[in-house]
């Protein structure tokens, strides 16, 4: 019991009285399954991709692109027809929601409805792809996967400066179109295989989000954490496979063992963070160094006069540090130099990174605060008063530190040796209990390849090999994984429904002949990412309408053979950041140092969240928005935002009053409401019709149906009565919500004003704003 | 579309679940959902069946935040007296690894009395006067153990299961697995002291894999206990009901294009629900109408114990409508010092006479109170932490944490009041025989009494059945009726 495992038992628990029905998965399974599967097919994903060509259809003019025919193939076996093509307004808007995270402008959309010419829907996406909108939204989705925050995480839950640059070169990476392949090779290995490029370095920032405490007492299992974080996240990002199953035992469902996990682990033996790599001086740096300096000189005085205090000491006070580690920590610390191993060397670095003056502070305190104390020294009882009237003064200008930014770039790397820490199989997962040695290779039921292992100048040159084989061609899983990812993104689900299961506790695909025809196109089309993504958008698939169909929905019921388009709610980013497009508020600056938009006061988040000086910060695209491990951003974490404490594969859907009392009640949503109150009426001038058609072209890019028409003009006429009630109540003391930005000085019934105001926050709060259709 | 998605996906995958329901909810909330779909689970917070009959409805999970000193209050050591100032004889540190400075220092003791108090004659030291007065509520485990040595980790694991975070806390399975019995407030509530809230708290009650609408709702301190429950400030209530009459409008209008999308029906339930939770909550948590001799029985009459009193009285009144689980982390004391919370390396005696008083009446008051409403039975109190403290000293007027023994208890349904459960060494640092308690153990003795099998329990996340209490947890019957 004495560990923290993570890793379970089996889905087949569900079943009945089986309390450990582990020892018989395979049978529930069979049980199961209509025919007795061989393993070769219950390891399907681990055969290679076979791309068998896109089947004969009959309705061969509905074939756009490859895709609708293996989509179109099954809809004909079941004489299922696929629905007639979405309005191209429909279209616009779902696209742009699916590229970019954003609703279209009304000017992007007339513009394509009235494109008449041949390729429309061609340059539409061309512009869609090219847009750096698209980077900022596809990178979301793979921050989701990276487990990226902007801190530490536990307790102290410290700010980690630099790991925005981890987030924009994952923007750029999908901007330029960065293949795939290379993208997963600079984030696992970027420093071995790429020296001297300060992206790939950055890249690492993809191992280097694991959450961490730094003030654990016990380096060796920091270490083994932390590789283990990072092996798993591997697993579930980039091989849709549950490696973490085989920690603690045998993977009870798929054929990888304990010493696979511990293998893979491996490859990551002799990685540290490093954190204080000179970044390139751009304008964020040379601000952060202004600034910096600016604190430095304001400080320099009292910081000198501080470390005089603790200079004599300094030895006992570091002495006293180091002892307050665990035994098996102390003996790497304590260790000379010249008898440094590698783990002695991790030690040290960690031990080096997290200890701080303020470390040595503490010294002086325990034995000069309290004179009653047996570890009370007479002399330090003075140093001690100083020290604390120095930090006290020292804290008062922590207002001139630099708010943002940082001039450092932060990498997981190797510390200029060869050799790596041995690594064992663990008993239950138990990292003080080794058995085997075990060496890195990759899991022998997927391939028979063996890693080879080149060190490079500065490290043990194992990760390249890791990297090498997830994107070699023998390798089928990396990219169905991807390509099935992308699927469930555009279509609600995947061809693999549990997009990061390809196991056999997962389901199968239910197109394998779609998912193979994806992933080997990919491949050969030099991992593009943007032409995978263009494929889908042009399809004839993808350009249905989402209209009901009483047939599917009774032939078809969860719309399996997308004959339908599906519906979707919008995610968390995709709300927000929409919301700011249609009150015409959002600032869209790309890349940056992460921002603080206002909080509710009642958060009550103290130093964890302070709010950006620059109002514009406020109103950036959510990708921006600091992620805080502890203090998730309110607005976007009741709508389903990704967890950032371990990989998050697919957004939950959820449905609840606070997220409703989030969009109704917020001021800053209402704030919204009221600037898209003021840009309608500044559009279209005091005429209610056209307001009323300009309001639903912003959101839902179509004009109010007659009998919304109905509805919203009725509303108004009572709703000012409200109003006026409101304020005979109140002796007119009572100020009214009105709209805000308006241009020109147009004559304003303030009434009418505010029950406008109230019109469009309740429109913007509808179901089909939240919704893509 | 997926209307009806996980539960045909399920069946067909060959769970072995005949007969589900349309909404695919099963006893004990086992969901059929890797990820949560709304179609699919219609209300997420629909009330669900148990596995077998409850003991209880509610929990008051009493969390106190930086680890007290149990044999300071509870686990009464005359060998520790008698050897006190000598350093601890080596025999007592057999198989544990100690971190401070390399070893275990003397064997310390603070100024304590001690009686036994009640029927059952359990002990209690004179830092908790009032709450002896209910010895005979209480079932004491004195023999907790966990993992950890820093506070973080073990916190996590008292309330998640594991050192590292991403589980879903223990009220969030709770609240997956019974639903909600109020829709009008949130089934999982914390409350915490203070102005700021705990340093990297929100871990603790996360949904962890489960969907967010499963994690603990914080209530704040003050009359708006929730995030945006207040409605714009410009904005007056008929307003704001004349708006959410036009969005039914405009959603059924909408909706009515999607026949049989039960998650566009939801959204629009979701907003009435919203309606009513902007009176609800702040009901729930109004005290203005209690009574001076109830606000006198929780302490609010004195600074000392205002804030912990103030969070025991809105507990009570969370539990009378029907809130499952009421997770009450302490905070900080009043006074000099470092008060922040238990954690006493220095200064023992000032740091736990300030908490102490902070919680004894508070507690004391909700066990009398919830006793005399006939709620105590239908109730569960939980006193834990997230490990104990040593029996040596630190810095000589302290102690160091200690995961090896220490006392959690137990109080109201389903509990054998008045009993204890496993024992510490005669100088209280570890725990000795058979019977122990891990935090798994604790937590699968919670949920049987709110009628959950904690093995059966189960939510599917990526392709794995995971359960509250990880791959461990042993209910401990000794301590039930």
């Amino acid at each position: 019991m004495k560990n923290n495992v993570r890793c379970l038992i089996l889905a087949m628990l569900l079943s009945s009285s089986a309390v450990y029905a582990v020892d018989a998965p395979e049978g529930a399974q069979a049980k199961s399954t209509a025919n007795k599967s061989s393993a070769a097919n219950r390891d399907w994903s681990w055969q290679p991709v076979a791309n068998s060509g896109a089947p004969e259809v009959q309705q061969k003019k509905w074939v756009r692109t490859p895709i609708d025919a293996f989509v179109l193939s099954k809809l004909e076996e079941k004489g299922i027809k696929p629905s007639p093509e979405a309005a191209r307004a429909a279209y616009i808007r779902r696209a742009t929601l699916d590229a970019w995270g954003l609703i279209p402008t009304t000017a992007e959309v007339e513009a394509f409805v009235n494109d008449k010419s041949p390729d429309a829907y061609e340059k539409l996406v061309d512009r869609l792809l090219s847009s750096p909108r698209y980077g900022e939204r596809q990178a979301r989705k793979w921050l989701d996967l990276a487990r990226y925050a902007d801190s530490t995480g536990f307790q102290n839950d410290y700010t980690r400066p630099n790991m925005w640059r981890y987030r924009d070169y994952v923007i750029n990476s999908f901007n330029e179109d960065k293949p795939y392949d290379r993208f997963i090779k600079e984030q696992l290995a970027g420093d071995e295989l790429y020296p001297g490029d300060n992206n790939a370095l950055i890249a690492t920032g993809f191992l280097a989000g694991f959450p961490d405490n730094k003030n654990s007492r016990d380096l060796i299992q920091r270490k083994y954490q932390i590789a283990t974080d990072i092996t798993d996240t591997i697993g579930t990002a980039i091989l849709g496979t549950t490696l973490e199953c085989a920690r603690c035992h045998n993977h009870k469902s798929d054929k990888i063992t304990q010493k696979d996990y511990f293998a893979l682990h491996s490859f990551f033996a002799n990685v540290n963070l490093v954190e204080n790599i000179p970044a390139p001086k751009g304008p964020v740096e040379i601000q952060y160094e202004q600034d910096l300096a600016k604190w430095e000189a304001a400080t320099k005085e009292l910081r000198e006069k501080r470390a005089a205090v603790i200079e004599p000491i300094r030895a006992a006070a570091e002495q006293y540090h180091r002892e307050r580690y665990l035994t098996d920590s102390r003996e790497s610390i304590f260790k000379p130099k010249s008898e440094w191993n590698a783990t002695d060397r991790w030690v040290h670095h960690r031990l080096a990174n997290v200890t701080t003056e303020e470390d040595f502070g503490g010294y002086l305190r325990v034995t000069g605060e309290n004179k009653d104390s047996p570890e009370h020294i007479k002399e330090h009882a003075e140093k001690w008063l100083e020290y604390k009237k120095l930090t006290a003064e020292l804290k008062k200008l922590d207002k001139l530190k630099p708010k943002r930014g940082s001039n450092t770039i932060s990498a997981m790397t190797e510390l200029g040796y060869q050799d790596a820490p041995p690594s064992y199989v663990f008993f239950g997962g138990n990292h003080e209990r080794p058995l085997d040695e075990v060496q890195p290779a990759f899991p022998a039921a997927i391939t028979s390849e063996k890693p080879v292992i080149v060190p490079t100048g500065f490290s043990s040159g194992r990760r390249t090999a890791l990297a090498n084989w997830i994107v070699s061609p023998t390798n089928p899983l990396t990219a169905r994984v991807f390509v099935n990812r992308v699927w469930d993104q555009y279509f609600g689900t995947g061809i693999v429904r549990t997009v990061s299961d390809f196991g056999r506790a997962g389901e199968k695909p239910n197109n394998p002949e779609l998912l193979d025809y994806l992933a080997d196109s990919f491949v050969k089309q030099g991992w593009s990412v943007k032409k995978l993504h263009k494929e889908i958008l042009l399809s004839s698939v993808y350009r249905q309408s989402s209209d009901y169909r009483e047939d599917i929905y009774k032939a078809d019921p969860e719309n399996k053979l997308l004959a339908v388009f599906p519906r979707k709610r919008l995610d968390a980013e995709q709300i927000r950041d929409s919301l700011l497009v249609a009150s015409g508020t959002l600032d869209d600056r790309i890349g940056g140092p992460a921002v603080m938009p206002p909080v509710p006061t009642n958060l009550n988040a103290g130093a964890f969240w302070e709010v950006s000086e620059d109002k514009g910060d406020w109103n950036r695209r959510s990708i921006y928005v600091f992620t805080r491990r502890s203090v998730p951003y309110p607005l976007l974490s009741t709508f389903d935002m990704a967890s950032p404490q371990q990989a998050h594969s697919k957004r939950d859907v959820t449905t609840t009053p606070l997220q409703a009392l989030t969009l109704v009640n917020s001021n800053v949503v209402f704030g919204w409401s009221q600037s898209l109150a003021g840009r309608v009426i500044s559009e279209v001038g005091a005429d209610e019709s056209a307001q009323l058609d300009k309001l639903y072209e912003i959101l839902f890019a179509r004009k109010p149906d007659k009998a919304e028409r109905a509805t919203l003009a009725g509303f108004l006429k009572n709703h000012e009565k409200t109003i006026q009630s409101k304020l005979k109540d109140s002796d007119g003391k009572l100020a009214l919500a009105v709209p805000v930005g308006l241009k020109g000085d147009q004559p304003l019934d303030p009434v009418r004003a505010s029950a406008f105001v109230d019109l469009v926050h309740t429109v913007a709060n509808s179901n089909e704003f939240s919704y893509r259709f | 579309m997926s209307k009806n998605s996980r539960r045909d996906f399920l069946i067909k995958a060959g769970y072995g679940l005949g007969g589900i329901t349309l909404s695919g909810l099963l006893p004990g909330g086992g969901m059929l959902a890797t990820v949560a779909n709304a179609a699919t689970l219609g209300d997420p917070l629909a009330p669900k069946a148990t596995h077998f009959p409850a003991k209880v409805k509610s929990v008051i999970w009493l969390h106190m935040d930086g680890a007290p000193s149990t044999i300071d209050l509870y686990d009464y050591k005359p060998d520790l007296i008698k050897l006190a100032g000598q350093p601890i004889p080596a025999s007592f540190l057999k198989g544990i690894k100690t971190s401070t400075r390399g070893g275990a220092e003397k064997l310390y003791v603070s100024n304590r009395t001690w009686k036994q108090h009640g029927e059952s004659g359990a002990w209690f030291s004179d830092l908790l006067p009032n709450l002896a007065q209910h010895a005979d509520k209480i079932a004491f485990v004195k023999s907790s153990v966990t993992i950890g040595a820093t506070h973080d980790i073990s916190i996590l694991k008292l309330n998640t299961g594991d050192l590292n975070p991403g589980r879903p806390s223990l009220g969030a399975w709770i609240q997956y697995a019974l639903g909600s019995a109020n829709s009008d407030l949130p089934a999982y509530v914390v409350l915490y002291s203070g102005d700021r809230e705990p340093t990297g708290g929100s871990v603790n009650w996360s949904s962890g894999f489960l969907p967010a609408v499963y994690q603990g709702t914080a209530f704040r301190p003050g009359p708006s206990p929730i995030l945006h429950l207040d409605r714009p400030e410009l904005i007056a209530e008929a307003q704001q009901r004349d708006n959410l009459d036009l969005l039914k409008r405009l959603n059924e209008h909408h909706s009515g294009f999607y026949p049989g999308d039960t998650e566009l029906k939801a959204r629009l339930n979701a907003y009435e629900l919203a309606y009513r939770m902007e009176s609800a909550a702040p009901e729930a948590v109004d005290l203005s109408k209690e009574s001076d001799a109830t606000k006198e029985l929780y302490g609010l009459n004195e600074e000392a114990t205002r804030d912990y009193g103030t969070n025991m009285l809105r507990a009570r009144r969370l539990v009378e409508r029907g809130v499952r689980f009421i997770q009450v982390v302490s905070g900080p004391a009043i006074g000099a010092g470092d008060r922040r919370n238990w954690d006493a390396h220095q200064d023992l005696e000032d740091n736990h006479g300030a908490h102490a008083k902070a919680v004894d009446k508070p507690i004391a008051g909700l066990l009398a109170d919830l006793k005399a409403r006939g709620l105590l039975d239908s109730t569960l109190i939980v006193w834990a932490s997230e490990f104990g403290r040593t029996s040596y000293g630190e810095s000589g007027t302290g102690r160091d944490h200690n995961p090896w023994g220490y006392t959690q208890w137990l109080a109201g349904g389903g509990i054998k009041a008045g009993t204890t459960f496993g024992q510490t060494d005669e100088v209280g640092l570890q725990a000795v025989g058979d019977q122990t308690m891990d935090t798994y153990d604790l937590h699968a003795t919670v949920l049987q009494l709110l009628g959950l099998d904690h093995l059966k329990t189960t939510f599917l996340h990526n392709g794995r059945s995971e359960r509250p209490t990880v791959v461990y947890g042993q209910v401990i019957k000794e301590l039930l009726v």
